[in-house]
């Protein structure tokens, strides 16, 4: 999954008129609504479906992002990140939500719906975060032990909590914790020399 | 629940925008969040720099419905977020009109003066104002109304609209904003209006700015001893 498509020139534009239609949904423009959905819906919907791995589920945690980004449009501070990276984190952190939630829906009633496979979109305009701290957070990752490294990466794409991580592995909840917010540390470090 | 020593905040804010946290930690963090603008800063600043990672998920295209179930959900609600926050609180005081004729009365007070003068702040003596809360329900168009009376130390909280699954009830939370230990503000009734006085211990922490969580608990609320279920919603209480 490392392989990657270079930044297109278009992406810079793409973000721009993202970064306008954000800020025309603060005023209560439905139109920028669509306008964004239909610009990050692709991407916001893979996320979704790796996090939650069910087709069903992650219509429903997609139509819940959208939904959620209308009445509060005002949560996203054009000051802070490029508009894709903010939307791309609120739709991983809805998702987790529901994964966790779910999950004890399940374990109490026991059941589990089939996962159908969605169409991967070729086709859908690839609006990448942010080229340049993409390299950073992939080669600070690279740069951590295996393990932490690992555990770090299946907290933010499965969703896995220390508890989880821990009872997973085997290993001691508190030797977990050590162990990744050693791990954190040097994260943290190499980050910023990339600022 | 650790037997690692407490972690400082740049660790906190990294476990935190990782989702490593759960029970009363991520409710804490989440509530850190929520209150303290240099936590919340800290957050977004691992938010930023971890999204990038995000891009190694290949794009998959939503089936058309999904686009139309937005549009319906939105339709019928008002053109823009902050009219549909406007008739939202004005459903809420149609709501807790019912509850008690005291509270009745002055909430029409308010009601009237929110109505008339939309965009000037009442001046209320502090301990007066009642504190509001209302708090979203994930997934739905519901929304838990949170209605404090510090006058009359009452909480009413309404959960219209809810329906029990049978096997989990609903807990909300109080989040000090002197970061000392969640209380509880018990559990929701869902379907319910209910009205409850609050110990003085808890009402003395119900402020303006505090945030509400709700969490999903077995039966009966939080069992002694166990983490926190997962939070559902959130808000935060604003003096009117």
């Amino acid at each position: 999954m490392r392989g990657r498509l270079p930044v297109k020139p278009a992406s810079a534009a793409a973000r721009e008129r993202l970064k306008a239609a954000m800020a025309r949904l603060a005023g209560g423009d439905r139109g920028a609504l669509e306008e964004i959905y239909r610009a990050t819906s692709a991407k916001l919907f893979g996320i979704c479906l790796r996090i939650l791995g069910d087709e069903k589920e992650a219509e429903d945690a997609l139509q819940d992002v959208y939904i959620n980004l209308w009445r509060r449009a005002d949560r996203y501070d054009p000051g802070r990140a490029s508009p894709i990276a903010w939307l791309a984190t609120f739709a991983r952190n809805r998702a987790v939500d529901r994964l966790r939630a779910g999950k004890l829906r399940q374990a109490s009633v026991g059941e589990e719906e089939a996962a159908p496979i969605a169409d991967a979109s070729p086709l859908a305009e690839d609006l990448l975060i942010d080229a340049e701290r993409e390299a950073r957070v992939h080669q600070c990752i690279e740069k951590l032990e295996d393990e932490p490294r690992s555990a770090i990466r299946s907290a933010f794409f499965e969703g896995r909590t220390y508890a989880d991580l821990a009872e997973s592995s085997g290993t001691p909840l508190g030797t977990m914790k050590s162990r990744i917010r050693r791990a954190l540390a040097r994260l943290k470090t190499c980050l910023e020399k990339g600022e | 629940m650790t037997d690692a020593p407490r972690p400082d905040d740049d660790t906190l804010t990294a476990e935190y925008a990782l989702g490593l946290l759960e029970g009363e930690e991520l409710l804490a963090a989440r509530g850190r969040e929520a209150s303290d603008p240099s936590f919340a800063a800290a957050v977004a600043w691992w938010q930023d720099r971890l999204a990038p990672m995000l891009d190694e998920i290949s794009p998959a295209t939503p089936r058309a419905e999904v686009w139309r179930r937005i549009e319906e959900a939105l339709d019928g609600a008002a053109p823009s977020a902050e009219v549909i926050d406007l008739r939202n609180r004005m459903r809420r005081w149609q709501v807790f009109g019912t509850v008690s004729a005291a509270a009745a009365a002055a909430i029409a007070v308010f009601a009237f003066t929110f109505m008339t003068l939309p965009t000037t702040p009442q001046v209320q003596p502090q301990a007066e104002a009642p504190l509001v809360a209302s708090v979203p329900i994930a997934d739905t168009d519901l929304r838990l109304a949170v209605t404090y009376l510090p006058d009359r130390g009452e909480l009413l909280v309404s959960a219209s609209g809810l329906t029990a699954d049978g096997v989990h009830d609903h807990e909300l939370w109080l989040v000090p904003q002197d970061d000392t230990p969640l209380l509880s503000l018990g559990v929701v009734a869902p379907g319910e209006e209910r009205r409850v006085t609050l110990e003085p211990a808890v009402a003395a922490k119900m402020a303006d700015g505090a945030p509400l969580l709700l969490t999903r608990e077995p039966l009966g609320g939080k069992p002694e001893g166990v983490d926190a279920g997962p939070v559902v919603a959130e808000g935060q209480l604003k003096k009117i």
